[in-house]
């Protein structure tokens, strides 16, 4: 017999569809006598099947491994191998085990025996003489057996053809599941999990056989991105279908956002069964997407801040020259002087904004070497006034040659911004630490300087410490553009350098140091960008 | 602080489009003891250096037609030597303006300026033929 799941069937009956209901079965009679073997072909010939006859035992096997014989009539009385010996070597062969055997025999108390003792398989007897309709009806019953026996197995041939291709269907279409990179779900109404693809278990970090029978909800704690609960979910039973972002939680907590996709799936009876969701991670695109907005941001205010720049300074140097010229002018008494002395100290104010928020004005556009504690203590010169008016000591440390490659100018300006922020963090007086020492960046092992800025002034609030490097934020209430860290952080990344701080604020004490970390040479392309005076470049626009 | 007076009276080339910026310009530069001639474009520069000598050029940087950039180059053409700054109302100097000798921002204020253009004669007269 061929072994259920074979897609090809081996044995020739296979050739029977199960239209031929009526496709005659082989009937095969053996007798030694030519004469008894006419006479049962003239009885069985109104069956309508095939009748094939054999003289002897062995006769009568060759046919049976040739063909499928539905029932064996056999004479017990054979010369050399009788009825029951051709019984017992059908009976031994695993294919014939259930081939109907009719053996026509006289009545001997020993054959009776005999038969009784052959169990297996359909077995009967019919005495001599025999009668005709008798030996029909046992034929036929057996033959129809045989009849109804085969087609089932061609049934059964087909059935497992289908369903082994309708399995191999499903798998293909499970595995086409697990290509997807998106998770796809399926939960009950109640939400427990029943399908968790392989895309889920990438997402969320939970395997299959963690979340199959578990809730959903406590596992992804999914919340609608409007932030009320529950809306989603009764838009979804309302109209069979909702689409919208989510956000989740992965297996270690994070949190994240997801472009969800959600239908309802009907039962056999069409009321509602299960859930399907098919989710995309949307977080990384989210994130880009706010990063881009911000950067377009700030490459268009550092356009508009390099065209304002122009525009003012034309007017404004006029009226400085103005000034200027008015300053000595003799026609003017000491009043007048003294108003045209106070006009140019706010112009000279208002050129000094200009510089340091709407553009950057460089001397030279290749990076020179630069000696920090110079610039420095030039800028601890510059502020020496306001350091004096706030009583702030001040302690340097500068260690080693501490030069490295960059635009002077600009460091002055970023180290006057820190200095004077600190100075302006003392108002009751205090101590300013600088250090520089030379060293290697642990995570780019680049050589160059830090830069150590340290007061014991009020701190920064923790809630002001996220925003602290945005542009137009301040924490000093009217003065101060908000401008200052912003610029000095770009003019610092331009330097390809690292800026961070850290402040306390303690009953016991209280300061802030900034750290900068600038490497010794700039890199190429920092110098072609620096020489393009790419204004969004300078004004760490779209880099900040 | 005070500006430092010339001693003996340069003559300079002070190029701008815009008149009263131009007027006050020229003002502070003479107060100081300046001999200024002015052009209100690039063009009425050149005409100006072909008819007579002067000792700087201080030109603005954007300007309709022919830019100070511009200008500065066709002038090194001729007289490599003559001393040329740039002043400008941008904050960011510009790719190739290193024909001139000095770029100057004009936030800088008169002092500063000043202060320029007398080490630029002072170099230029140390090296002139």
């Amino acid at each position: 017999m061929a072994t259920p799941a074979q897609a090809k069937p081996m044995s020739h009956e296979d050739h029977a569809t199960p239209m031929d209901t009526n496709e005659k079965v082989n009937i095969l009679m053996v007798d030694d006598q030519p004469a008894k073997l006419l006479s049962y072909e003239v009885i069985l010939g109104d069956l309508g099947e095939n009748l094939i006859k054999a003289t002897s035992a062995t006769e009568a096997l060759e046919h049976l491994l040739k063909k499928d014989i539905a029932v064996v009539l056999t004479d017990v009385s054979m010369p050399d191998i009788d009825g029951f010996d051709l019984a017992e070597m059908i009976r031994q062969h695993p294919r014939f085990q259930k081939t109907a055997i009719i053996f026509i025999s006289g009545v001997h108390l020993t054959d009776l025996d005999r038969v009784k003792g052959y169990r297996q398989g359909a077995v009967d007897y019919i005495t001599v003489p025999v009668i005709p309709e008798l030996l029909r009806a046992k034929v036929s019953i057996f033959a129809e057996l045989h009849r109804k026996r085969r087609q089932l197995e061609v049934l059964n041939r087909q059935l497992e053809q289908r369903v082994a291709e309708r399995t191999e269907e499903l798998q293909e279409r499970a595995d086409l599941l697990e290509l997807a990179s998106e998770a796809i779900m399926v939960r009950d109404l109640s939400g427990t999990v029943q399908f968790w693809n392989s895309g889920a278990e990438e997402l969320y970090g939970w395997r299959r056989d963690e979340v199959v029978g578990k809730n959903i909800h406590d596992v992804l704690r999914t919340r609608s991105t409007a932030g009320v609960n529950g809306t989603w979910q009764s838009a979804l039973l309302a109209s069979g279908r909702w689409e919208g972002n989510l956000i989740q939680y992965n297996r270690d907590g994070g949190e994240i956002v997801v472009a969800s996709r959600q239908a309802l799936k009907s039962d056999a009876n069409g009321a509602a069964g299960a859930v399907l969701e098919i989710n995309r991670d949307i977080t990384a695109t989210l994130q880009t997407e706010e990063a881009l907005r911000k950067a377009e941001r700030l490459a268009a205010m550092g356009r508009v801040a390099g065209i304002i720049a122009h525009e003012i300074n034309n007017p404004l140097e006029a009226i400085i020259n103005a000034f200027y010229l008015l300053r000595d002018h003799p026609s003017l008494d000491d009043e007048a002087r003294i108003y045209a002395s106070l006009g140019e100290g706010e112009l000279l104010r208002i050129a000094h904004i200009v510089k340091q928020t709407l553009g950057f004005y460089r001397e030279s556009q290749q990076p020179v070497p630069v000696f920090i504690p110079e610039v420095l203590n030039n800028v601890l010169e510059l502020q020496a006034r306001h350091l004096q008016m706030n009583r702030v000591t001040v302690e340097t440390r500068y260690d080693g040659s501490a030069t490295i490659y960059g635009f002077p100018a600009e460091l002055k300006q970023v180290f006057l911004n820190l200095i004077g922020n600190a100075v302006q963090a003392m108002p009751e007086g205090g101590r300013l630490r600088l250090r520089v020492h030379q060293c290697t960046d642990p995570r780019t092992q680049l050589k160059g300087v830090a830069i150590g800025i340290c007061d014991n002034g009020s701190g920064i609030k923790p809630e002001d410490a996220k925003r602290l490097f945005e542009p137009f934020f301040s924490t000093k209430s009217a003065k101060g553009t908000g401008l200052g860290l912003w610029i000095s952080k770009g003019i610092i990344q331009k330097h390809e350098g690292t800026i961070q701080f850290r402040s306390v604020r303690t009953s016991r004490s209280c300061g802030t140091c900034f750290r900068i970390f600038l490497p010794e040479a700039v890199s190429r392309e920092v110098v072609q960008a620096a020489s393009s005076g790419d204004l969004s470049q300078s004004n760490g626009g779209a880099r900040a | 602080m005070e500006a430092p007076v010339p001693e003996s009276r340069s003559v300079i080339l002070c190029v701008d489009d815009e008149t009263v910026p131009l007027t006050l310009r020229r003002l502070v530069l003479e107060k100081s003891g300046f001999a200024v001639v002015p052009a209100s474009s690039a063009t009425e520069a050149l005409d100006i250096l072909k008819a007579q000598a002067v000792d700087l050029v201080l030109t603005d940087l954007l300007m309709p037609g022919l830019s100070g950039l511009d200008l500065a180059r066709k002038i090194k053409e001729r007289s490599p030597a003559l001393p040329i700054i740039l002043l400008s109302g941008v904050n960011e100097v510009p790719e190739d303006a290193d024909c001139a000798d000095l770029f100057l921002s004009k936030v800088e204020g008169p002092v500063a300026m000043l202060e320029k253009i007398s080490e630029m004669l002072k170099k230029s007269r140390g090296t002139t033929v």
